[in-house]
């Protein structure tokens, strides 16, 4: 592929990069919410209600994406749902992450000892002002590698929504390739600005990680 | 004659079919150290953690300064749980002090202090702030204020623990085996707070192993075992003129593992 070919298929890669950041993005966003929600209903332990969510996170976490995102898009006209390619792609991140959110937060909640509970009940703390003040901030603490290394994968998920023709990424790379028969120009163009997307997530992650568990390193000093 | 601070009579709890423990009676004194003693499983934790009901007991009265703590009587020989707003009123005057010093990790050693301050008895931070470092200063630690718990010793812990309660103004305080979880050559650090405290006056009912310090700043020891109190005086009387068998023999273990 020749130099000018690129720069005449650069605008649309810079556009799919842009979708595939605002996908991945929103995506995320609306997992972890939906995903933080979902855990603290759990906490309720409401019999019918945790019942649901539990079949919710056991359906997103028990079939691939990929045909998630086909019943999203190919089956909600069905049900009422007509949705954009992009629109259906992003919530079908959302959803998809949500239920690994949920068991990352679960986990998160969990990893908080009975004992610092029991101490903030011990000054006669209410639940409000204990969940808020001691289990909340232990808990995301607890999850945040866990929470990196999600929206890390996340970032390599996007890949699929080509499939249901969002304009990302992958879907232009898929284009240049096929008008212009080079493969592995184009393969690796792509490969170059993913890697690129996971090295700033990571590196972003990976000092939030540091920021937020400097204090809680585990060697006490005498 | 005013109430005891803390009374025990007849208070019951079984752990499904094992039944830690049966009919205790037992009185605190206003500004009396009571020391609870006795080998591991044989209740001395859940007692401890019956009076201020972060374990409820089965059956019994357990009161507090006269009030009954964790149930409301509502007619003669019927009683419910106690509404959860007047359960912690009555926590705030009971201060807690835990094997694991339970500190908050993501909160400094000031804040630690100040929280239950800020929370609970709803004082502005600045003023929560001051009195909190008034507490670390107590405890010897006002250079330790800004520092996380993972930066602080064992010791340094637990001294902040018991800070975090007295900041609350309790009036009777709580410890569980406070000392147990420390190294050796820390143990000290925290027994002269104790001591000190003891001194002041406060009301404190100990569950610990350290038997210098229950001879020597306890006014009375209680044993316990299997669930009951087996022996209950002054530390001369109960350390060399109990005639409990089961006394003696834990006694004697326990000075055969320090002799050396």
């Amino acid at each position: 592929m020749s130099l000018d070919q690129f720069w005449h298929y650069a605008p649309s890669l810079l556009s799919g990069f842009g979708v595939t950041i605002l996908c991945w993005a929103v995506g995320s966003t609306l997992g972890l919410i939906l995903g933080f929600a979902i855990a603290l209903l759990r906490r309720l332990e409401i019999p019918p209600l945790n019942g649901l969510l539990r079949a919710f996170i056991e359906l997103f976490r028990g079939t691939p994406f990929l045909v998630q995102l086909f019943l999203i898009y190919a089956g909600g006209p069905s049900i009422g749902l007509r949705l954009s390619a992009t629109a259906a792609g992003i919530l079908g991140l959302g959803l998809y992450a949500s239920a690994y959110f949920a068991e990352i937060f679960r986990a998160g909640f969990a990893a908080v000892p009975a004992g610092q509970i029991e101490a903030a009940a011990s000054v006669g703390m209410t639940p409000f002002h204990t969940m808020l003040r001691v289990t909340l901030p232990g808990a995301l603490i607890a999850a945040v590698p866990a929470i990196v290394n999600m929206l890390i994968i996340l970032t390599k998920e996007t890949v699929v929504l080509s499939i249901i023709t969002v304009p990302e990424l992958m879907y232009q790379v898929q284009t240049m390739a096929a008008e212009t028969f080079t493969a592995f120009d184009a393969i690796f163009a792509m490969a170059v600005f993913y890697w690129l997307l996971i090295e700033a997530v990571s590196r972003l992650g990976s000092q939030v990680e540091t920021r937020v568990t400097a204090f809680l390193a585990h060697e006490a000093r005498a | 004659m005013s109430a005891p601070m803390i009374e025990l009579a007849k208070v019951s709890k079984s752990f499904g079919a094992n039944q830690v423990l049966r009919d205790v009676d037992l009185a605190v004194q206003r500004s009396e150290v009571v020391c609870l003693i006795g080998p591991s499983g044989s209740g001395k934790s859940t007692l401890l953690r019956c009076v201020n009901f972060l374990e409820p007991y089965d059956s019994g009265d357990l009161r507090i300064d006269g009030r009954l703590i964790g149930y409301e009587d509502v007619a003669e020989g019927t009683r419910r749980p106690m509404a959860a707003r007047t359960l912690r009123e009555m926590r705030r005057e009971i201060g807690m002090v835990f094997q694991n010093f339970n500190l908050w990790p993501h909160m400094t050693a000031l804040s630690n202090v100040a929280e239950p301050l800020r929370r609970v008895r709803k004082l502005a931070s600045r003023e929560a702030a001051d009195r909190a470092m008034a507490m670390l200063t107590r405890v010897g630690l006002a250079a330790k204020a800004d520092a996380y718990p993972s930066r602080l010793s064992g010791g340094q812990q637990q001294r902040v623990a018991i800070a975090r309660a007295l900041a609350m103004q309790p009036r009777l305080m709580l410890f569980d085996e406070p000392t147990s979880a420390l190294d050796p050559e820390l143990v000290g650090e925290v027994l002269e707070v104790m001591k000190s405290l003891a001194a002041e006056g406060m009301t404190m009912l100990v569950v610990t192993h350290e038997m210098g310090f229950a001879a020597h700043v306890a006014s009375r020891i209680a044993f316990i075992d299997e669930g009951r109190i087996i022996a209950d005086g002054p530390p001369r009387r109960v350390f060399h003129e109990s005639p409990e068998p089961r006394v003696r023999q834990f006694l004697q273990t326990y000075q055969d593992r320090n002799s050396f």
